[in-house]
């Protein structure tokens, strides 16, 4: 490999590193925000005490969360102009636009309310809080429509011209609601909506487990898991949808992550083989082995029993993307989903036959293990997904019309380095940290004793001061 | 390369200023919070160190999202600046960035840290300050110095020189001054945020006193340095309307003193609007100076901006969004607005 080939390969990896240590965050941020809103309306309507100390208490998780997807965050929309600037310069009339009206409608608005939502508590009105959680979840929502119709674009460029090195728009309707978006931006919200419930799911199950508050964490696993089961469902639907969106507007990236090399048989006859395993030849034109099962790639795709799929080698050569990462990604990412669906019809079925009560919920050990494994599996099906889309775009960058290395920024091998070892030291110190913190708060626990925050000016407690300190200090009052 | 129309031009000058406005509220609300942590390296009290931090965790998230609404303009609006200037500062703005998810972890974490990693997330917390501000600066400067592009025959001009070519003497002094600026936004901060009773309201108070004559030679000196080694700022500034920009230098300097009055008198939210005037004096002075510029030398408003500024887009942000956006942080400063003690640090902020 030449020292270009390498500069380019490690700039690509850069930028893959950002975004995939990126993408763990900004899911539970979403779709815990809107758990935390209805926790926190179910409190104000109900006025049942647990509603509001399992809001608190998730709410310190989400806040951990937060800061870290911040902090990734802000480093993605540099990284662009940075390590991409050819695309950036070239996109920037449709792309950076789209990002440009995420940060003013979505990020600042989010970073807005956030601090209200989190240290408002006892400072503003209960109603002022309720709709401080309500603007955290809708802007998080649609940071991430935003984020989605950028990236959809990139997969399917319509309502563009590219000319003289520039992305023209033609058709400002065409270009956002680009055929990818339709069905990423919602595959993406049920995305974050399962991570966040099988997040909730195995924290409550982790208390229930230790038979610690079973009462308070048994209420939650309960409606968690139920909830799951619809979302896991229509989770799998909407990943066919997308499937067969990619099929016809990106069938090479289709045909990579299925490992589906000849549209026919040498025969003559379609091949219409799904491989369950499988691994490419030295040669790169056909799998060396595989296991399959026959008509099951034609029922997928085109829902008939021998319907042709275009094969990879129908492409030229320049034009494939790779193969072994999007096809297995590809299926880590339908093996999660399909084990998460499964795990909640479990829990289903164990309400249906009485056993979540408070007595009877915590001898079901397996299940609750089970329960509290099951959080790794999103995010594993996340960051898959991701690799799928990205991966099987290549060698696009826009798809289509600009390959990924014109969109690079002059780079010498050093510093794609300097990138790359200084960005992974960083955020996987990020990661680390807010794994352990988010750890730590779980063992600590809910805290039942402090007094509900009321609506603002009062007295928070005091402060033990400590022996040896001045007998004079104040009490302490948080000033409003 | 296309030509705007007269609209587009007119709007690609709005969205210049609108960029100002964004950089210059970032300068106004977050140089607190980084000077704030700049002088935090000074404290020794490690409940006053805590205090800081809980002083500003409220709001240090919105603060800084004003930058990131600068980047999104510049993306959005100024594509081909965003793309080839970004390249050119590779070095520094990795710098900043590293800077900026430091800060953002330590300030979350150091509530739930144990007291040894509190100690460590303090440190954290200071040095990422200081190096945001250090390479934040340095970029600026580099920005003013200009950077290479290529000439192709159609298509956009990228940017083709080394790594290092922001590094400059003048560079590194513009990061210097920038830590001078900073550290003095932030003790008015802290002064602003404590208690009148607390003893660290009284070592700020000091460091204004000080620091305040190294802002107004910083100030100086960046202005000389300025004018020896860029002509488009000398012929501007000695051209025939040379008694504007004296104007608009004594005007300054004129903030800086109430500052320094208002800080003596008690007066802490009258000092930090008297130095965010200068600071946006002196900011509007620049963004003149360099007109039609928007990298000195390098792109100009209408070379660097989208051939598709449209009306539309931006009314809906100037109109719609942009009021609303300043109305909430308005708010959410003003529900975090009371002074605290040092024993916030023990509340979990």
């Amino acid at each position: 490999m030449d020292g270009e080939a390498l500069t380019s390969l490690i700039t690509r990896i850069d930028f893959a590193l950002i975004s995939s240590l990126h993408i763990l965050f900004p899911p539970l941020t979403i779709g815990l925000a809107a758990l935390l809103l209805v926790s926190e309306a179910l409190w104000l309507k109900t006025g049942k005490e647990s509603w509001y100390r399992l809001c608190r208490f998730f709410e310190k998780l989400f806040i951990v969360n937060f800061g870290a997807g911040v902090a990734t965050g802000v480093t993605m929309e540099m990284a662009f102009g940075i390590l991409y600037g050819r695309f950036s310069q070239a996109a920037g009339p449709f792309f950076g636009q789209v990002l440009g009206y995420e940060t003013i409608t979505a990020f600042m608005y989010e970073a807005g309310f956030i601090g209200l939502m989190i240290f408002g508590w006892g400072k503003i009105s209960r109603g002022m809080h309720l709709f401080a959680t309500f603007n955290v979840a809708v802007s998080s929502t649609l940071s991430a429509m935003w984020i989605l119709v950028a990236n959809s674009w990139m997969q399917t460029p319509t309502g563009v011209e590219y000319r003289n090195g520039i992305f023209y728009v033609t058709d400002w309707l065409a270009a956002l609601f680009n055929p990818n978006a339709i069905a990423a931006f919602p595959h993406m919200m049920l995305a974050s909506f399962e991570l966040s419930l099988c997040f909730v799911i195995a924290v409550c199950a982790w208390f229930v487990l230790r038979r610690r508050h079973v009462a308070l964490f048994l209420t939650p696993l309960k409606y968690a898991l139920a909830v799951l089961v619809v979302v896991a469902a229509a989770q799998i639907w909407l990943g066919d949808v997308l499937g067969e969106q990619t099929l016809e507007s990106k069938p090479a990236a289709l045909a990579a992550m299925e490992g589906h090399y000849n549209t026919n048989h040498p025969d003559g006859s379609v091949d219409t083989d799904w491989q369950i395993i499988g691994w490419p030849n030295a040669k790169g034109d056909g799998l060396a082995w595989s296991i399959s099962v026959p008509h099951l790639l034609s029922v997928i795709e085109t829902k008939t029993w021998n319907g042709p799929v275009t094969g990879l080698n129908s492409f030229p050569a320049d034009q494939q993307p790779p193969v072994v990462l999007p096809f297995y990604s590809f299926r880590v990412m339908a093996a999660a989903g399909g084990a998460i669906l499964l795990l909640a019809l479990w829990g289903v079925w164990l309400r249906m036959r009485g056993k979540f009560t408070v007595d009877l919920a915590p001898t079901h050990k397996i299940f609750l293990a089970a329960c509290v494994g099951v959080v790794a599996l999103p995010y594993l099906a996340v960051v898959a997904g991701w690799w799928t889309r990205e991966i099987g775009r290549q060698p696009w960058i826009v798809y289509g019309l600009m390959r990924t290395e014109d969109g690079m920024s002059a780079m010498s091998l050093g510093l794609a380095i300097f990138w790359l070892v200084g960005f992974a030291f960083f955020e996987i110190c990020v990661i680390a940290g807010t794994f352990w913190f988010l750890l730590k708060v779980v063992r600590l626990g809910p805290d039942l004793e402090t007094p509900i925050a009321g609506e603002g000016h009062e007295h928070l407690g005091e402060l033990h001061v400590p022996a040896s300190g001045h007998a004079e200090q104040p009490e302490y009052l948080r000033p409003v | 390369m296309d030509v705007l129309t007269h609209t587009q031009q007119f709007l690609a000058i709005a969205w210049w200023l609108a960029l100002g406005v964004s950089v210059l509220l970032y300068i106004a609300l977050d140089g607190a919070d980084l000077g704030a942590g700049i002088f935090s390296l000074f404290v020794k009290d490690h409940d006053e160190k805590g205090a800081i931090m809980g002083a500003m965790a409220g709001t240090w998230d919105a603060n800084e999202t004003w930058l990131i609404v600068a980047g999104g303009i510049l993306f959005g609006t100024f594509p081909f600046v965003y793309g080839s200037a970004f390249s050119y500062l590779m070095i520094p703005l990795a710098l900043v960035l590293w800077g900026i998810m430091s800060r953002a972890v330590a300030l979350e974490f150091h509530h739930l840290a144990s007291p040894k990693w509190q100690r460590f997330s303090e440190w954290v917390f200071g040095l990422a300050s200081l190096a945001v501000t250090f390479f934040g600066g340095m970029s600026v400067g580099a920005a003013l110095q200009g950077f290479e592009l290529d000439k192709p025959a159609v298509g956009v001009p990228h940017y083709v020189g080394g790594a290092f070519n922001f590094m400059s003497a003048f560079s590194v002094w513009t990061g210097i001054a920038a830590c001078i600026a900073m550290t003095l936004s932030g003790v008015l901060f802290v002064r602003a945020r404590f208690e009148k009773a607390e003893p660290i309201r009284q070592d700020a108070a000091r460091w204004t006193a000080a620091i305040f004559w190294l802002a107004i030679a910083s100030v100086l000196v960046t202005v000389v340095w300025s004018a020896a080694i860029f002509d488009w700022a000398r012929a501007k500034w000695f051209g025939s309307h040379f008694w504007i920009w004296g104007l608009f230098g004594i005007v300054a300097l004129i903030c800086i003193d109430q500052v320094r009055r208002d800080t003596l008198k008690d007066k802490d939210l009258a000092a930090i609007l008297w130095f965010n005037a200068a600071a946006l004096i002196l900011g509007v002075g620049m963004l003149f100076t360099m007109f039609p510029w928007l990298v000195p030398n390098t792109w100009t408003i209408w070379a660097g901006a989208s051939p598709q500024v449209s009306m539309i887009t931006f009314t809906m942000t100037m109109g719609g969004f942009l009021p609303v956006m300043i109305m909430y942080n308005w708010y959410q400063i003003w529900v975090f607005r009371g002074r605290v003690s040092k024993l916030v640090a023990y509340a979990g902020h």
